[in-house]
C-alpha cells in the first residue's frame, strides 16, 4: 500500500503487488513498481547505500530508510508506505526538506574560528578528542528523526534532534570556538527546553547518531555555560 | 509543516519504551491538572458554606458502590507514575544515566508501583479496612 498525492492535494493509498523474488529492499520493490506498473509514483533515492539520506519514508508506521529496509525484517507481506510525517508533502512519498534544513543552517553547522580561519600552524585533534563528536558527525541527513519526533509533531518551531545535535557536535570538537554563538540558540524556547526525552530520534536514527543522548548533553552543556556567566565568567 | 497535533503524543503503537514514557507522562499530566482544577472547583463549594460542601460530598459518594474511591486509586497510579517517571526524567536530563535510561524507566516504574501498593494498603487500613 502506498500513500499518494496528485497535484490537486488529493490523497488515497494504491495497492501494489510485487513478487517476493523481485525485490529485498522496500526501496527495490518501489523501483519494480516505478518500472513494471506504474510510472506516476514518484520517490527520492540516490546512493541506495543508506548514505545519501534521500530515502527517508514512513514504511508499517516508522520512519525508515526505503534502501537500507529489508523487506523480510518486516515480517508481513503487506506493507505500508507513506511520505515521512511532519514535512508538507511535494508528490506521493517526496516531502519538502526546506524547513528542516532551514533549522539545520540556523545553528550554525560549521567550525567557527576567532581567527577566521586565517592560522599558520596546524590545530591538532587527538583520537580522544576526535571519538568525543564521531558518532554525532555520522548524520547524513535524512530528517527521519523529525519525523519521529513527537514535539516537532506539535511544535513547528523548534529546531529538533538533528541540528540539535550538530550544534552540540561542534561545540564539543577542539578546533571550533564558537559556543558563544550557538549556546544561545540551544538555550532559546526553540532549543533543548522544548525536548521531553521520548527517544523516537535515537530509535529511529539509521545510523545510531543518538540524537536524544546529544540534547541532553547539550541541556547541561548550556546549563554550565550561563551559571558560568551568571559567576561572574566569561561569555 | 505538516503537524501531527497533540492527538499525536498518544498515538503509542510501534513505538519504543521512551515514547511510551513520554505519551504517559503527558496524559498522567493532563490528568493530574484536571484533578487539581475539579478538586479547587469542589472546595470552593466551602465558600458557600458547610452544609452545601457536605451535601456534595454525600452525593457523590452515595450508592453501594463508591466510585470515587476507585477514582482515587486510578490518581494514585497517575500521581505515583508521573513522579517516578519525572525524577527518572530529570536526572537523564542532567546526563545521569543516559545510556541507561531504559533501566532506569522500568526500575524507577518498579519502586514506585510497590509504594503504590503500600500507600494503597494503608489508605485502606486508614478507611477502616481490617
Ligand atoms: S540524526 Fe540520524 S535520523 Fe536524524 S538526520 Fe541525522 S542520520 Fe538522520
Ligand atoms: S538512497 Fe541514499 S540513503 Fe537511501
Amino acid at each position: 500500500m502506498v500513500k499518494r498525492r496528485n497535484e490537486h492535494g488529493d490523497e488515497y493509498y494504491d495497492n501494489y503487488n510485487v513478487p517476493a523474488d523481485k525485490a529485498s529492499t522496500v526501496l527495490e520493490a518501489l523501483l519494480y513498481i516505478k518500472e513494471n506498473i506504474d510510472q506516476t509514483l514518484s520517490f527520492r533515492y540516490s546512493c541506495r547505500m543508506e548514505i545519501c539520506g534521500s530515502c527517508g519514508m514512513e514504511i508499517n508506521g516508522r520512519p525508515r530508510m526505503a534502501c537500507s529496509t529489508q523487506l523480510a525484517s518486516l515480517h508481513s507481506d503487506i506493507i505500508k508506505i507513506s511520505p515521512l510525517p511532519h514535512y508538507n508533502v511535494i508528490k506521493d512519498l517526496v516531502v519538502d526538506f526546506d524547513p528542516f534544513f532551514d533549522k539545520y543552517k540556523k545553528v550554525k553547522p560549521y567550525i567557527i574560528r576567532d581567527d577566521d580561519g586565517n592560522y599558520s600552524a596546524e590545530i591538532p585533534q587527538t583520537p580522544e578528542q576526535f571519538n568525543e563528536f564521531k558518532g554525532y558527525a555520522q548524520c547524513i541527513k535524512c530528517g527521519l528523526c523529525m519525523a519521529a519526533c513527537p514535539v516537532v509533531g506539535t511544535d513547528e518551531n523548534y529546531l529538533g534532534p538533528a541540528p540539535l545535535t550538530a550544534l552540540f557536535r561542534y561545540n564539543i570538537d577542539n578546533r571550533d570556538q564558537g559556543i558563544m554563538y550557538r549556546i544561545d540558540i540551544a538555550n532559546s524556547d526553540d532549543g533543548t527546553s522544548r525536548c521531553h526525552f521520548a527517544g523516537e530520534c535515537t530509535e529511529a536514527c539509521p545510523k545510531d547518531v543518538r540524537p536524544s543522548f546529544a540534547i541532553q548533553k547539550l541541556r547541561v552543556q548550556g546549563l554550565k555555560y550561563e551559571l558560568k556567566n551568571i559567576m561572574g565568567g566569561k561569555k | 509543516m505538516n503537524k501531527t497535533g497533540i492527538a499525536g503524543w498518544f498515538n503509542i503503537k510501534d513505538k519504543g519504551t521512551g515514547y511510551f514514557a513520554f505519551a504517559f507522562q503527558r496524559f498522567s499530566g493532563l490528568v493530574i491538572v484536571i484533578y487539581l482544577y475539579m478538586h479547587l472547583i469542589f472546595l470552593s463549594s466551602l465558600l458557600d458554606g458547610r452544609t452545601t460542601y457536605n451535601s456534595l460530598v454525600q452525593n457523590i459518594t452515595y450508592g453501594p458502590f463508591d466510585i470515587f474511591i476507585v477514582m482515587d486509586m486510578l490518581l494514585a497510579l497517575v500521581i505515583f507514575y508521573h513522579g517516578a517517571n519525572g525524577i527518572r526524567l530529570a536526572l537523564n536530563e542532567f546526563g545521569i544515566g543516559l545510556k541507561h535510561h531504559k533501566l532506569f524507566f522500568y526500575a524507577y516504574e518498579s519502586i514506585s508501583m510497590v509504594l503504590l501498593v503500600l500507600f494503597l494498603y494503608y489508605a485502606y487500613l486508614f478507611l477502616g479496612g481490617h
